[in-house]
């Protein structure tokens, strides 16, 4: 059964429809595919569907290891959103409920390879010289969430010593207790800083600047 | 669980519109993507008026904080917050309103046309329809800014889940309170709703099934004075109003409903809000500088419902659209 319905389709259609380049969504799933393993698998194929510009790719997390760690992938499902380069976008856990909308936004601006971010916030990331790797916690019922997930995608296009990750908290539950998420959007950056809620772009950058000098 | 993708269809940041004397000029500026501002932006759509919704933080507005809506009518069986705050939306852009997904930081509405100002961009517009809703309100007590996103919540929806298999506490005794309560049942062995009063003031039928269910427990006449916990919640100090005496209640999570703060700030000293900061209007939805219209729970401190929000969004556009025809025949 077809998890978007005509109408979401023809949503997602028109919003794809003039993407500046082209995107590949490489998808890890297993064999044996875990519990959103499938579904996450079918998302990404629905979309491809869509536009004749996006490009779905299945990869297995245990016989393709050597790929999945090519690409930092160490947990499924996982959607690595690639375009012209790989800029670090990634969706762990299904990219569903109100993420879905943070997972068509990654798509069109990897599509562009041009962050929606300030100049102020562009100049900043194109400093950054160590890796910075953000993780926002969610769940699919955060109508808050995709917020933070799209800014700090943004950030990730914007600097190639970024990469960020939504982390669907209720299909990693063990992440969720390692980095004491009690509550979503959670953003983690370099494992140190925390930053609790959708915070605007001036907001996070602050928590990045923290995350560097702590180094 | 099985979970729908929804497409809410916003841009996160607008491109950039260039500098202030270019601003781009609209009819209509709807400050706020809730069920007023949405339903004002469908009266306008089919009013063909130039409208521009600026949506705020919180796509959909309250509804998207809501697990299932049962009292919007036409839905027998309820929906889901966030997708009839989909619904809303898409019936608004088929009837051509424009969306960005930004949050206004100034107005100015000494003089026509207004402006309306985000990070990003400058807007001017011949008429605004204020439809910036209200938050929720916070406690004010100890604790509770340490912990807020880490173990205090205003969103059972979102966070929920991280309580499966404990104790959480609800604060209030209102709609959402007893609503979002029952909700959090689902997930928490046990709900303690703490509230101040000796009787609930939610609708019946929530007051109904909230007594009937097990996993509910009530403390009367108490209000949360402390929010306790060193790394994580631990419990909340409460005082009872009545006898003056406190107590610790052990829990793992706090949720706070006890009602909303309008959002008027930004209008403060441009227009007349009441002494709890609403926004003052008559039954026209018009406030006290022409042109400015409002509607929803920002001018609402009695009822706050979907269904009267979206009623003064409908009134708010169409006196919109009155006030620029009569404009217009003035001018001619």
């Amino acid at each position: 059964m077809a998890l978007l319905d005509d109408n979401v389709r023809d949503q997602v259609a028109e919003f794809l429809k003039d993407l500046d380049g082209s995107v590949r969504l490489v998808v890890f799933t297993q064999d044996f595919e875990c519990e959103y393993c499938a579904e996450t698998r079918q998302l990404a194929e629905e979309i491809a569907e869509l536009s004749d510009k996006v490009a779905v790719e299945v990869y297995d997390f245990q016989a393709d290891a050597e790929k999945a760690k090519a690409l930092g992938v160490d947990k499924i499902p996982a959607i690595a959103v690639i375009g012209a380069e790989d800029y670090g976008v990634r969706f762990y856990g299904i990219p569903s409920g109100y993420e879905f909308t943070s997972l068509l936004h990654a798509i069109r601006t990897v599509a562009a390879g041009e962050p929606e971010l300030s100049e102020e916030g562009k100049r900043f990331l194109a400093e950054v010289d160590q890796p910075i790797h953000i993780q926002v916690f969610v769940t699919p019922t955060c109508p808050y969430c995709p917020q933070a997930v799209t800014l700090a995608h943004q950030m990730a296009i914007a600097s190639p010593h970024v990469r960020a990750d939504m982390v669907e908290a209720m299909e990693f539950p063990h992440l969720a207790v390692k980095y004491q998420v009690m509550g979503v959007p959670r953003t983690v950056i370099n494992e140190t800083v925390h930053l609790e809620g959708a915070a605007p772009e001036p907001m996070v950058l602050d928590k990045v600047r923290e995350a560097l000098e702590g180094q | 669980m099985k979970i729908q993708p929804l497409f809410t269809g916003l841009e996160p940041t607008p491109e950039p519109k260039g500098p202030e004397g270019e601003a781009p000029l609209y009819d209509l500026v709807i400050i706020g993507g809730g069920p007023a501002g949405l339903t004002a932006a469908i009266y306008a759509g089919r009013a063909r008026l130039k409208t521009l919704v600026v949506t705020g933080p919180l796509p959909g507005g309250e509804p998207s904080n809501t697990d299932l809506v049962e009292n919007y009518p036409g839905f027998p069986e309820g929906i889901a917050g966030g997708e009839l705050a989909r619904r809303f939306q898409e019936q608004a852009e088929r009837f051509g309103a424009e969306f960005v997904m930004d949050e206004v930081t100034e107005v100015d509405l000494s003089e026509r046309p207004f402006m309306v100002r985000t990070p990003s961009a400058v807007y001017r517009a011949r008429t605004v329809i204020i439809a910036t809703g209200a938050v929720p309100r916070r406690l004010g007590v100890p604790g509770e800014e340490k912990f807020f996103g880490r173990g205090v919540s205003t969103c059972a929806t979102c966070d929920g889940f991280f309580y499966k298999d404990k104790r959480v506490v609800v604060v209030g005794g209102g709609d959402s309170a007893i609503a979002e309560g029952i909700f959090l049942t689902k997930f928490a062995r046990e709900v303690i709703v703490v509230h101040r009063r000796d009787r609930l003031r939610a609708t019946k039928i929530l007051q109904e099934r909230a007594f009937a269910n097990p996993k509910m427990r009530f403390m009367w006449d108490s209000v949360v004075e402390e929010i306790l916990g060193d790394e994580t919640v631990t419990g909340v100090r409460v005082r009872n109003v009545k006898t003056g005496e406190t107590s610790v209640i052990e829990t793992d999570g706090v949720f706070i409903y006890i009602g909303l703060e309008p959002q008027t700030q930004l209008f403060a000293g441009q227009l007349e809000l009441d002494e709890w900061g609403y926004v003052v209007a008559d039954r026209h939805q018009r406030t006290s500088v022409p042109g400015v219209f409002v509607a929803g729970d920002v001018q609402d401190p009695d009822y706050r419902q979907i269904v009267i929000a979206a009623g003064t969004g409908a009134v708010a556009a169409m006196e919109a659209e009155r006030f620029l025809e009569q404009e217009q025949a003035v001018a001619e």
